[in-house]
């Protein structure tokens, strides 16, 4: 089978389990990102896969070949595994010059003609003109571009990114995030992409991996996971969201005030229990005063300005109504205290678990340090 | 992950004892560096066990051999008993009164090294002291002065005969007020002189890495300089204080050249000087040479474990890492006063003796009064022309530049392993690296004596046996020097290199080892520099053949030969200045420190 395959995964530091058994595949020519906050395990299975760390259990194949089995005892040398990979720091060698980092995947397996593997992937990236340079003599972004390029000149069978765009402004984060999306559907070869920003996760990915505490909490494509969130951290994570608590009364939802609430029928799989309604901000119609008008489909709140805070494109305001306070998005201006109206559609209210975020844990990965008790000696 | 079974023994020496042992734990060493069930990673392997081995013998050697040695009621290589006679003899009350000298003249020493190191790093990197680059320079070179030179520049200076008291006799005919260089204030006051850089250069990091914001903070919240500098900057150089005294304090413990030069005329001993006594003089008595040895070599090492567990807390208090501009606090009507320390000391540390050696070596007899001096070039040509001076400078420069290289390269090996790729028995690698960093010198060569009469290697009087003093002794420079670069390396460039396609090898040699020479390069001058004046190692074991310069120079000295003593060390420190400039100028690396 072509792509990464990864299945029963398990890493521990000492008492620490890092990576608790996780299974996804890769397929060939797909873009999957590994999504979740830090510390959730997503780093660690891309250097698992990449060879930089050893997993204590479960199995990784790439393109059909397995490339690490605990069980097994099969274990195959970074350097064997044929990859492509962008570090977040993006470790571009300060002693070559651009033209002789892109090189080195080419040169290191005993190539002499590099020129134009060299010369096609610094077009790729669009750096040509300093192939020359030293690195320092680069910006952040430019050596973001030489890190993709010295990815990509071998034609590895597999793409690996460790949160390459973290160290970039915005607005070149931006325009990176669709230069790696075109070069990766150019190569056709299957990506591996690792990030904590949703944003980079839904523009970029074919299929996007959601980890939290080591473990894969949902996987699907971005419209899935932010339309379907099965559970309150997944829907948190991406997108913003309200949660109104809600409870079942006579067949019919109720938030906290008792005010009746319709919900996305297919999320509701008919418990009695008190639950979590996912509802968007964007999904809210903001109106002033107090409109009367009814409509069977549509939930209508009525309440009152909290608080706004001015964010560019819209207002994003605080509304207390049904016993919570609600953010809804508008582009009215209105003070604190006016009487609004919230309207919205039964399909826009789904019912997820109630699952938060657990408890951040830090891998224990930092590096030792030696001291050096001579290090001011000249 | 498989454990070697003397890590769990806590100690690495108390394992090595055991030979069988330790060969069972080296032969599974290779396996170690690979990840587990890796492949393709055996040359790193082999090279680790091989390191491993050559440290833990270098290390372990002349300990093991101390140990056996302190129990034998023998000299080294002639038949005798085992006997707890020289340990019971350390309760003699002339050991107790050497170690209370000793303590007396390390504590001393330290106390006022540092006071004075930490004014000269505050003077110059904190306020607007206007000549820093100069001072930084000076100071610099009076690190590199050895030692023994500086004692015997001072003895011309101080001594009964010596050119003070020619100038109060003669020159204004004061009988009633003499000096004597010849005691404990003398010693103590060689040693501060030559520790004053010391101080100077480990204050200097941390006075000059502190993040400006919390003395900025200080200013803000209404403190004078002089406040901020009591109640907020010295607080925080606690640890930094607390760490370079203790290294302080291991030195001047373990000084050799000073005390012997000026200790044994005045009677004076301590522990170092005393373990060259027994061994030197009869009636001999190399066990509790032994003994002593061992003691003294207790004392620095619990000194030097204290040390590193300080700079490990301390680290973190005080460098954040982004060292800023910092406003410098004016000196206003403290100028001249500082102006004026800072002359005093450049005088007395390094050019009054620098002087005064020339001076020396340029007269027939010794008379305080240029005037009268029968000046001749008698010593130059004498020095110049002598065979065994000639072997001397040959062996100097072959330890020196060979020796220093082959330490830099295995400090280099151990640190990668000990910092980088960490595989099973690294912590004992590491300790065993800076066990040997608390062994006086005089001690380490006791001990090498001690192996080297009983092993059957013909080792005893070459140069090798030399060579693997030094390189034992300041292993630990080298290792500090690579290590401290293989940390501030961001791991991802070496990574980047195996998902690129090359095996760890070639990341070494491709990657690791171009990025990390500025390093080296600045680990070889500090290890050659290092090898080039030592001479309390040495002095135990060479011979007419394998002399080196610093032993030349002493002996000229101890047959009171003054003005052949100062004709050698002026060429010997030309030719250090010579092999400095030229190192410098070839690896532009060694510059950075």
């Amino acid at each position: 089978m072509m792509g990464i395959t990864v299945r029963g995964l398990v890493k521990t530091y000492g008492a620490t389990t890092v990576i608790d058994t996780i299974s996804f595949d890769v397929a060939d020519g797909e873009f999957v990102t590994l999504l979740g906050p830090s510390g959730c395990g997503k780093t660690t299975t891309l250097r698992c896969i990449a060879g930089l760390d050893t997993p204590n259990g479960g199995l990784i194949a790439i393109n059909g070949r397995v490339v690490s089995d605990a069980r097994e005892g099969v274990f195959v040398a970074p350097h064997k595994r044929d990859l492509g990979m962008v570090f977040q720091s993006y470790a571009i060698w300060p002693h070559l010059t651009v033209a002789q980092n892109v090189a080195f995947p080419l040169t290191v397996k005993g190539e002499r003609n590099t020129g134009s593997a060299v010369g096609w992937a610094l077009d790729i990236v669009g750096m040509t003109h300093l192939a020359e340079r030293r690195p320092s003599e680069l910006s952040g972004g430019q050596q973001q571009r030489v890190a993709l390029a010295r990815a990509i000149a071998a034609r590895p069978q597999v793409l690996l990114f460790d949160e390459p765009l973290s160290n970039l402004d915005a607005r070149l984060r931006d325009r990176t995030r669709l230069e790696i999306s075109r070069i990766q559907r150019e190569l056709k070869v299957p990506a591996l992409y690792v990030t904590h920003d949703q944003t980079e996760a839904l523009s970029m990915s074919d299929r996007v991996i959601v980890m939290e505490a080591g473990r894969v909490v949902q996987q699907g494509t971005p419209r899935e996971l932010y339309h379907r969130p099965v559970n309150r951290f997944v829907a948190d994570f991406i997108g913003s969201a309200n949660f109104l608590e809600v409870r079942r009364a006579e067949r019919q939802w109720h938030l906290a005030d008792g005010t009746p609430i319709q919900v996305d029928p297919l999320s509701d799989a008919g418990g009695t229990e008190p639950r979590v309604a996912l509802l968007r901000p964007e999904a809210i119609r903001l109106d002033a005063g107090s409109v009367v008008e009814q409509n069977s489909t549509l939930n209508r709140l009525t309440g009152s300005v909290l608080g706004a805070m001015y964010l560019g494109p819209h207002i994003e305001y605080v509304v207390a109504a049904g016993g919570a306070h609600i953010r809804a998005f508008s582009r009215l201006e209105l003070p604190p205290g006016s009487p609004v109206t919230l309207t919205f559609a039964a399909d826009d209210c789904r019912l997820v678990d109630d699952t938060a975020a657990s408890p951040k844990r830090n891998p224990a990965s930092d590096y030792p340090r030696q001291s050096p008790i001579l290090e001011n000696i000249p | 992950m498989r454990q070697l079974n003397f890590r769990r023994t806590g100690s690495g020496l108390a394992s090595l004892a055991s030979p069988a042992r330790l060969l069972r734990a080296v032969a599974r060493l290779p396996s170690a560096v690979a990840l587990p069930r890796g492949e393709g990673f055996g040359v790193l392997g082999v090279i680790y066990a091989a390191v491993f081995t050559v440290v833990a013998l270098l290390a372990s050697i002349p300990v093991v051999a101390l140990v056996l040695g302190s129990l034998r009621d023998s000299a080294p290589g002639l038949p005798g008993h085992w006997t707890w006679a020289n340990w019971a003899n350390l309760a003699s009350p002339g050991v107790v009164e050497t170690l209370l000298t000793t303590l007396e003249v390390a504590g001393l020493t330290t106390a006022f090294a540092m006071v004075i190191g930490t004014a000269l790093a505050l003077i110059i990197h904190r306020t607007d002291f206007r000549w820093s680059a100069a001072m930084t320079a000076m100071l610099g070179l009076s690190f590199y002065f050895p030692s023994f030179i500086l004692a015997m520049a001072w003895i011309v200076i101080g001594s009964p005969g010596g050119l003070i008291n020619d100038v109060l006799r003669d020159g204004m005919g004061i009988e009633s007020v003499s000096v004597d260089i010849y005691g404990v204030t003398g010693i103590v006051f060689v040693m501060v002189l030559h520790q004053v850089p010391f101080a100077y250069l480990t204050m200097r990091g941390p006075i000059m890495g502190m993040d400006p914001s919390y003395e900025e903070a200080a200013r803000t919240a209404g403190a004078s300089p002089l406040t901020m500098l009591r109640r907020v900057t010295l607080p925080m150089l606690s640890y930094a204080l607390a760490s370079s005294a203790l290294l302080s304090l291991v030195m001047a413990l373990e000084q050799f050249g000073i005390p012997v030069l000026i200790g044994v005329p005045g009677r004076v001993t301590v522990l170092a000087t005393q373990i060259y006594l027994l061994c030197r003089f009869p009636p001999t008595a190399y066990g509790l040479a032994a003994a002593i040895g061992l003691t003294l070599a207790a004392i620095t090492a619990a000194a030097i474990l204290l040390q590193r567990r300080l700079a490990r807390g301390g680290r973190a208090v005080v460098t954040t890492g982004k060292a800023g501009r910092i406003t410098p606090i004016p000196l206003g009507a403290w100028r001249w006063p500082a102006n004026l320390f800072c002359g005093v000391y450049i005088a007395m540390g390094l050019v009054l003796p620098s002087l005064i050696l020339l001076y020396t070596s340029l007269i027939k007899f010794f008379t305080a009064n240029p005037f009268d001096a029968a000046f001749t070039w008698r010593n130059y040509v004498y020095v110049w022309n002598s065979e065994a001076t000639q072997q001397a400078i040959l062996n100097t420069m072959l330890v020196s530049g060979g020796g220093a290289l082959i330490g830099v390269l295995l400090g280099a090996a151990c640190s990668y392993f000990t910092v980088r790729l960490q595989p099973t028995g690294y912590r004992v690698l590491d300790m065993l690296v800076m066990l040997p960093f608390g062994v006086p010198g005089v001690v380490l060569g006791l001990g090498l004596l001690w192996a080297y009469a009983y092993l059957p290697v013909p080792l005893y009087g070459t140069l090798t046996l030399i060579v693997l003093a030094y390189v034992t002794r300041f292993l630990p420079y080298a290792t500090e020097t690579a290590g401290a670069r293989f940390v501030q390396l961001d791991r991802s460039l070496e990574e980047a290199a195996w998902t690129a396609g090359a095996s760890r090898q070639s990341g070494v040699w491709r990657i690791v080892l171009p990025l990390s020479l500025p390093s080296l390069q600045s680990g070889y001058f500090l290890l050659f520099m290092a090898f080039f004046r030592e001479i309390s190692a040495t002095i135990l074991i060479f011979t007419a053949s394998t002399s080196v310069l610093s032993v030349s120079i002493w002996a000229f000295f101890e047959q009171a030969n003054w003005g052949l003593a100062s004709a050698l060390s002026i060429l010997a420190m030309i030719l250090m200045l010579a092999v400095m400039s030229l190192l410098l100028w070839a690896m532009p690396g060694a510059r950075q420190r």
